[in-house]
């Protein structure tokens, strides 16, 4: 379970990215984070990779307090999680196999396991025929699917995604979203997304960000502004 | 292996600066280290020679060096005295040109001269021992080895600091031109390893490649740079052989060990290739841990 508790995030100069956010998501729950370009819903996810600290307030993963200076085990943290990027983050000069095993190798997974959470998520992603291909033979979709795979092998419980669907033409789009219904259930699913149709049509829960602050939770809610 | 060598493949100026600098700077490292073995293996080989040797007129008889031999004794400033005979000295002309049968032909035991090879209690003592056996009507000549010991000691005392200056100089430089090169290589794969620390790699994990290829590129350079040591001092042997001609062999006292330097012999050059190669090593490896750690922060 990911709890916010009043977390607030000022940077240096003053301006604030989040203000007093509070909510609560459950295990294997599926949730977009909706608002314009600097609503917070990057700072969110930031918070939750531990890439930086809450001015106030605590983040709380599985009742780990990951906010708290004391805590060390940002590795292990960071190992339960996979993330997606809008830019995609792929290596470009390894093949497919290659970047998705960077995901399993940092766990010192043995050469087997590689071989067959690999052709799991290779399968998943429909990129089983293209795993020796290099990211420059591969579509911007493709790209994603590449960085999906990454960030869910590895038995990984939570997946964030960052506009994972912003350069993606719309058909594309749907093709991505088709493999986060895939995982829905089996993971705790966060997206930070301002494509309005994908958030209205799937109708999952809807944390809506302005300026900083949560105006909106709603349960099975859309993009309504 | 496969990942060091595409990554050297990938970055192959970065990889060859930081080979010549580990090689030049183990080179010269070896070569210093080499001299000094070689002049202090012949500081020790003078001085175990006899430090003031008397040799006696030919016809001089028995019974006038022994004479001069238990006043030295009675003295109280020798610590060993030895009387090399005629004979003697003749046996040991024989081993030390048993190669050379002209030589040997030409001298019988007649005409070398008998000797006593003396050690001073006290090295104040030597100047004393020479001028007395000086003023024996029978010496004919008196060998003072003092002046050499002193001169060697002070070339190998200068030799010695001078090294460690320079290799100290080496080993600086070495380790500020590999951190610059290994900083480039990682600001290359900057965001791999920015990838990699969200996936939850840790420091160690992210160090590895580099730590390793170092290890691989100090292990390459001191094999290379010992290979170039031990060709020219092959190319050397024949010159060293004649230059050091009457030296049975030149060797390094330590602690209660002798390791013979020269002639050459597998287990010197075996340990100067060991130090070399734990230098190299050790070199690339503080450099990739200074640049990694400068990144990772």
């Amino acid at each position: 379970m990911i709890l916010f508790d009043n977390v607030t995030k000022r940077y240096p100069l003053g301006n604030i990215a989040l203000q007093n956010a509070s909510f609560e998501i459950k295990d294997h729950e599926y949730v977009f984070l909706v608002g314009a370009s600097g609503a917070g819903k990057t700072t969110i996810l930031k918070l939750l990779m531990r890439e930086m600290l809450p001015t106030e307030g605590t983040v709380t993963i599985n009742d780990l307090e990951i906010s708290s200076p004391q805590f060390k085990t940002i590795e292990t943290l960071r190992r339960s999680i996979g993330m997606i990027f809008q830019d995609f983050k792929v290596l470009p000069d390894k093949n497919v196999f290659e970047n998705i095993a960077v995901s399993l190798k940092i766990m010192n997974a043995t050469k087997t396991r590689i071989k067959d959470d690999l052709a799991e998520a290779l399968s998943l992603v429909g990129l089983s025929e293209k795993s020796l291909m290099f990211p420059a033979q591969l579509s911007a979709g493709e790209l994603q699917r590449v960085a999906i795979a990454r960030a869910i092998v590895g038995d990984r419980d939570i997946i964030l995604a960052d506009e994972p669907t912003g350069n993606l033409d719309p058909k594309t789009t749907w093709e991505i979203m088709k493999i986060f219904k895939k995982l829905e259930g089996k993971k705790t699913i966060i997206i930070a997304t301002h494509n309005t149709d994908v958030v209205n049509s799937l109708k999952k829960r809807v944390i809506i960000l302005e300026q900083g602050k949560i105006i909106k939770d709603i349960k099975k809610g859309g993009y309504d502004l | 292996m496969n990942d060091i060598l595409t990554s050297i493949r990938r970055t192959p100026y970065q990889s060859l600066a930081a080979f010549l600098v580990l090689f030049f700077t183990l080179f010269l490292s070896m070569v210093l280290f080499v001299s000094i073995s070689f002049l202090q293996g012949l500081l020790q080989y003078v001085d175990t020679r006899p430090q003031v040797t008397a040799y006696f007129q030919v016809k001089t008889p028995e019974s006038e060096i022994f004479k001069v031999r238990d006043e030295l004794t009675a003295s109280k400033k020798v610590l060993s005295l030895e009387y090399v005979s005629k004979q003697k000295a003749y046996e040991i002309y024989k081993s030390l040109n048993k190669d050379n049968p002209l030589l040997l032909e030409m001298v019988s035991s007649d005409i070398l001269p008998p000797s006593l090879e003396i050690y001073a209690l006290q090295p104040e003592y030597l100047p004393q021992i020479a001028e007395y056996l000086k003023k024996q009507p029978s010496v004919e000549e008196v060998n003072f080895q003092k002046d050499i010991i002193d001169r060697l000691l002070t070339l190998t005392q200068i030799l010695r600091t001078t090294s460690s200056v320079f290799f100290a100089y080496l080993l600086l430089m070495g380790i500020i031109v590999l951190t610059a090169t290994s900083m480039f290589k990682i600001a290359l794969k900057r965001d791999e390893i920015e990838l990699m620390r969200l996936l939850g790699a840790t420091a160690w994990y992210i160090r590895k490649p580099f730590l390793m290829e170092g290890a691989f590129l100090g292990f390459l350079a001191a094999t290379f740079s010992f290979g170039l040591l031990f060709g020219i001092l092959m190319y050397l042997n024949t010159f060293l052989t004649s230059y050091l001609h009457g030296i049975p062999n030149l060797s390094l006292s330590i602690m209660s060990l002798s390791l013979v330097v020269w002639p050459l012999n597998p287990l010197f050059m075996g340990i100067t290739f060991a130090i070399a190669a734990v230098f190299g090593i050790g070199i690339a490896a503080i450099a990739n841990l200074l640049a990694t750690e400068k990144y990772l922060k």
